[in-house]
């Protein structure tokens, strides 16, 4: 009885320590292995990526020096980290958690294997298992194709996987397949992830509000999820499937921080009223100056004859 | 007499013998100049005709400026170095059909300043010069600090370039807000306009004066900075034409940043290169922009701060201190 308050407390306790550490990878994808052997070229390469992506945040491996985070990146020389098998350091790498980024559209898998390639340099009783392809694909030997054909009323985009050899071509099942559509700094995943089917078919919906170019053509591609065994396969087509693009330029309208020909109409007629007024009055100051000077003169006109006849008087005195 | 005789025998033979040097002489000078004019002629004759078939053969494809494909003589083809003229007018005329918008999640930001100092390295910048700010936030005691970085907000009703009296601050079709140092004149109004205080003036020579001296001046870089004009954050905008994220949105390792075309409705995150749709992203996540009251409707969207990964730690603060020599 007097053990229960502590009994219970490390029970309490027990899920909360393991909370922060537990790292679990599914079981199918812990077995997984890199397709080629690791050797000096992929350590160097590995070291070029990780130095890259990983090292920011975990340092040079066996230093020890990963930036204080909670829970901490750790060093990837350390047993810690050692202790993953390569499939589960792939898929940490692949799909990230919590501070940690997916590096999933960073890297191709070749490159994640490399990297893996490099952390695993730092462990000396490391021994490793490469993943041989052509036994573990299910089509040996053949020639793994992808082809796209857009139904334009189901709004759907069927993506068919084959595997041809030389005597017969067979449906590609139940293989992950996904879908993407081009923009300006990356591909972006259009539906979910489907597999494909019994004839090889996978099904994808393209959104309503997906914007395309001005003609409304998006240009997609279709590509494996598991590119180690049915090999980095893509196929790209345009579809007319988006919404035309009319945004246009943004300085179009008239506005007061635009440039001189696109100001407000206001602004460009209130500016030339006042202009023209100012040079106006300018000018009608000229004209009655102007105005002045002919009265003057003529004044002086009628006046000349007596002021001529004064050195004449003068002349006669002297 | 014979002396006479003697000397004109003597004579004569000499003027002859004269004459006849001369003739030689001039045989000579007339085969010599007919046997270089023929091989002149036939080498530039030869010359011609090579160059005549390389013109057929030594063509060269080229791709040009609005993404054709054609056909060149080599012999036609110069190293293009882009004049002022031509990066003036392309930085002001911008990239046709895009619309560039930055989102911010406040959430991921932990104050790494891999942004900054990609940032400062790219356009020369002081330690102590900033394009993007990262300041702390509390709205108030009792509720946490959080990190907000805070670039130029490249609004669609700029104040900054309203009060500007010479052009030299202007908007693009694009949506980027830009400084054209040729034009600048030292009166500030812009810094003063800006209810985001983006923009910093240039008080000291730039850091790399000496090596810049005969570099053209680029507007979507703003590389060479020049003492006495303002900088503030470029969107990257020459990086954009290459097809690469900003500077700042690529250096981050935590994830902050999407940089994106709100006309494609997608945008890129920096580090994990995921493309999302932009629509979504703003609204599953109640995005905001910064003193959205102003209606100088920034092209820069917030995500709140909310479930953060990691504790709030304001780090030291670093003291700097400029290099005299």
């Amino acid at each position: 009885m007097k053990y229960t308050v502590p009994v219970i407390m490390c029970l309490l306790l027990l899920p909360s320590l393991s909370k922060g550490q537990d790292w679990v990878v599914p079981e199918e994808r812990k077995g997984r292995l890199s397709t080629f052997p690791f050797t000096e070229e992929t350590r160097k390469e590995g070291e070029r990526l990780y130095n890259i992506n990983c090292l920011s945040c975990h340092g040079t491996p066996g230093k020890n020096n990963s930036i204080a985070l909670v829970p901490p990146p750790g060093d990837p020389a350390t047993e810690k980290i050692q202790r993953n098998s390569d499939g589960e350091i792939f898929h940490k790498v692949t799909v990230g958690r919590g501070q940690m980024p997916s590096f999933r559209s960073v890297m191709s898998a070749e490159e994640i294997w490399k990297t893996v390639s490099y952390i695993r340099s730092f462990n000396r009783d490391y021994v490793q298992r490469v993943m041989q392809i052509i036994t573990s694909s299910a089509y040996p030997g053949a020639q793994i194709s992808l082809s796209m054909a857009y139904l334009e009323a189901e709004r759907q985009v069927i993506v068919r996987a084959m595997a041809t050899d030389e005597e017969k071509s067979v449906p590609v099942t139940n293989a992950g397949v996904r879908l993407f559509a081009s923009r300006y700094f990356g591909a972006l995943a259009v539906d979910e992830e489907k597999l494909t089917d019994k004839n090889g078919v996978a099904a994808f919906v393209i959104p309503a509000g997906l914007p395309g170019d001005t003609a409304g053509n998006v240009s997609i591609s279709a590509r494996f999820t598991d590119e180690e065994v049915f090999g980095s396969v893509t196929r790209d087509t345009v579809i007319q499937a988006g919404l035309k693009n009319r945004a246009g330029s943004l300085v179009a309208q008239r506005a007061m921080w635009n440039s001189v020909r696109k100001a407000p109409l206001w602004v460009i007629l209130s500016y030339g009223i006042g202009v023209l007024a100012v040079w106006g009055f300018i000018l009608l100051v000229m004209l009655k100056l102007r105005d002045i000077y002919t009265v003057g003169s003529a004044l002086r006109g009628n006046l000349r004859p007596a002021s001529d006849q004064e050195p004449t008087n003068k002349q006669e005195a002297i | 007499m014979s002396k006479e005789k003697q000397g004109e025998d003597n004579g004569r033979p000499d003027l002859e013998k004269a004459v006849d040097n001369s003739r030689r002489d001039f045989l000579r000078k007339v085969t010599l100049a007919g046997a270089v004019t023929v091989t002149g002629g036939a080498a530039i004759y030869s010359g011609h005709r090579f160059e005549k078939a390389k013109h057929n053969e030594g063509m060269v494809r080229v791709l040009t400026e609005d993404n054709r494909l054609v056909e060149i003589p080599v012999e036609q083809m110069r190293d293009f170095k882009p004049d002022l003229k031509m990066l003036q007018t392309r930085g002001r005329e911008g990239i046709a059909g895009r619309r560039w918008v930055m989102v911010i999640d406040l959430s991921r930001c932990r104050n790494a300043r891999k942004c900054v100092e990609a940032c400062q390295s790219a356009h020369q910048l002081r330690p102590y010069e900033y394009h993007i700010n990262t300041l702390v936030m509390q709205e108030s005691v009792n509720t946490p600090a959080f990190f907000m970085p805070k670039p130029c907000q490249h609004c669609d009703n700029p104040p900054c370039v309203s009060v500007c009296p010479v052009d030299a601050t202007f908007k693009r079709q694009d949506g980027i807000v830009l400084i054209d140092n040729e034009r600048y004149l030292v009166c500030r109004l812009c810094i003063a306009a800006c209810p985001y205080s983006a923009r910093i003036f240039h008080w000291q020579e730039p850091t790399q004066a000496e090596a810049d001296k005969d570099k053209e001046y680029n507007v979507e870089l703003n590389v060479p900075q020049k003492k006495g004009t303002v900088t503030k954050c470029l969107f990257s905008a020459d990086r954009l034409r290459e097809g690469m994220l900003p500077y700042c949105v690529s250096a981050c390792p935590n994830g902050v940043f999407y940089f994106g075309d709100e006309n494609e409705d997608a945008v890129t995150n920096g580090t994990t290169k995921e493309t999302v749709r932009l629509s979504e992203l703003l609204e599953t996540s109640g995005a905001y922009r910064l003193m959205p009251e102003l209606g100088t409707k920034p092209r820069v969207y917030y995500l709140p701060p909310r479930n953060r990964i990691f504790e709030f730690e304001e780090g030291e603060k670093k003291e700097y201190k400029e290099d005299k020599a």
